[in-house]
């Protein structure tokens, strides 16, 4: 599955020493610039270095990056297709800058989502979760989405064997029966992670759990050189976009 | 169908952000509340944002020969309600972004308003309506959860159309060509999201009816009382 091999990336990344801050930050300069610079040559600089950065310093894998990006491809494809066709008495034709509209749109799109995977592949989700408490969301929507990423695995596991358990006792030959099992597998998914829930609560309470669950993260310090190359791409990019517009 | 990371303009990822913003905000406040009262609830939180997110993962068979994927909100917000749902699908969202490449970051408050506000809400009043008419669970069931997918797949194609009208037929010619292509997928998806909810609750009626009950979903069975002989 696309999503396991995305946390692996992220957990065998080169970069999964550097701090989350200074990641998040060199991220969001590169989707600002995807946004809001036009997409010649803005966008194009920006995948380009997301794509850079990603393969070469932070070593992840090509495939894995490869594969992730198939999914946005696939929704900017028929999205970009849809927006530049026009509809009219004539019936279906292009829009009058139907070649522009559908370059600056994929641009910028294919761009923004490269430099959001650079981000995914190399942060692990429980490395950014505690960066949402500077951000100021409460401790406890912080917790809920923590137990919730280490459950997914989980129950993401549950699923694979149930389901292969369905397969061998051909549960999933034909429609009706396919119908039938998902029910059946999405029922014994929910009871199982109400079940496991239920345990680790006993769990936790037997040591004495009262005020939340507290765990001792990694210290991963900010780096000044990452910081200045995080302040210096986005505004390298910027600069080189207008003297070329 | 989420809206890919940059697909809409910057004033448009904005303003869909600031109007998922009160019913998010509303949800977290609820999920801080019932964790200070309850400090175990973190934990069944938690297990029905996996949950959701995994419902996601489950591959349905699709009438134009492919596979879908349930949008998974619809059983979520009968069994936790929706402004619960709104935060846990929100953070759904933003998982879905980082582990599966599907969405974004600027468009997280457009995907979290179809996704995790007006899904939710259109599909649990749908329910509260059918059953108020005196429907049993399991129509009630299909209606509410069917209507919370169409309801997301609307509320995106708005999205869309609103960003890029096109300039001949307008708001509504440009609405109706989002609607027409995304229906493709979308109306079997949500046919077969509400058949996939209806043998997910009848499946719970039987092996987890007290949690059911617990959730105010069944009523309490009598208890029997036992009669002289």
């Amino acid at each position: 599955m696309t999503g396991l091999a995305v946390d692996e990336a992220a957990w065998g990344s080169a970069w999964r020493g550097r701090s989350p801050g200074d990641k998040l930050l060199l991220c969001a300069g590169l989707v600002g610039c995807a946004l809001l610079l036009p997409a010649w040559p803005g966008s194009v600089l920006v995948g380009l270095a997301a794509v850079a950065l990603a393969l070469g310093p932070a070593r992840v894998p090509a495939r894995t990056f490869g594969r992730a990006i198939r999914w946005p491809l696939a929704f900017i494809a028929i999205g970009a297709l849809t927006a530049v066709v026009a509809v009219g008495d004539g019936g279906i034709g292009w829009a009058p800058d139907a070649a522009a509209r559908a370059g600056s749109l994929v641009g910028h799109a294919v761009a923004g989502s490269a430099a959001v995977l650079l981000l995914a592949t190399t942060t692990p989700m429980s490395d950014l979760l505690p960066e949402l408490r500077r951000l100021r969301v409460p401790a406890a929507v912080v917790e809920v989405a923590g137990v919730t990423y280490r459950l997914v695995f989980v129950l993401l596991e549950s699923l694979g064997t149930i389901r292969e358990a369905q397969a061998a006792r051909m549960g999933w030959a034909g429609p009706r029966r396919s119908y039938r099992s998902a029910g059946m597998l999405a029922a014994a998914v929910l009871t199982r992670s109400w079940d496991r829930a239920r345990r680790m609560q006993d769990g936790l309470a037997g040591r004495g759990m009262e005020t939340g669950l507290r765990v001792l993260p990694d210290a991963l310090p900010s780096s000044r050189p990452f910081l200045a190359l995080a302040l210096a791409l986005p505004a390298g990019i910027t600069a080189l976009t207008l003297v070329v517009r | 169908m989420h809206i890919a990371e940059g697909f809409l303009p910057a004033g448009h990822a904005l303003g869909w952000t600031l109007a998922a913003a009160p019913f998010v905000a509303h949800g977290a406040r609820a999920v801080v509340k019932e964790v200070r009262e309850n400090p175990e609830s973190t934990l069944l939180l938690g297990a029905a944002g996996a949950f959701t997110f995994v419902l996601s993962a489950i591959k349905l068979p699709s009438i134009t020969g492919s596979s879908s994927h349930p949008t998974g909100t619809g059983p979520g917000a009968i069994l936790f309600r929706p402004p619960v749902m709104a935060l846990l699908g929100t953070v759904v969202l933003l998982f879905q972004a980082l582990l599966l490449a599907h969405g974004g970051l600027t468009t997280l408050g457009a995907n979290a308003f179809a996704f995790a506000v007006v899904g939710p809400w259109a599909g649990y009043a749908a329910y509260r309506l059918t059953r108020a008419a005196g429907a049993g669970l399991l129509p009630a069931v299909f209606v509410g959860v069917a209507l919370a997918d169409l309801a997301t797949y609307v509320t995106t194609s708005l999205q869309l159309a609103l960003a890029f009208p096109d300039a001949s037929t307008g708001l509504a010619g440009t609405l109706a060509k989002f609607l027409g292509v995304f229906a493709v997928t979308q109306i079997p998806l949500a046919i077969g999201e509400g058949l996939l909810g209806v043998l997910l609750f009848r499946v719970l009626t039987v092996n987890a009816r007290p949690e059911l009950e617990r959730l105010g979903i069944l009523k309490p069975a009598p208890v029997p009382t036992g009669g002289a002989a």
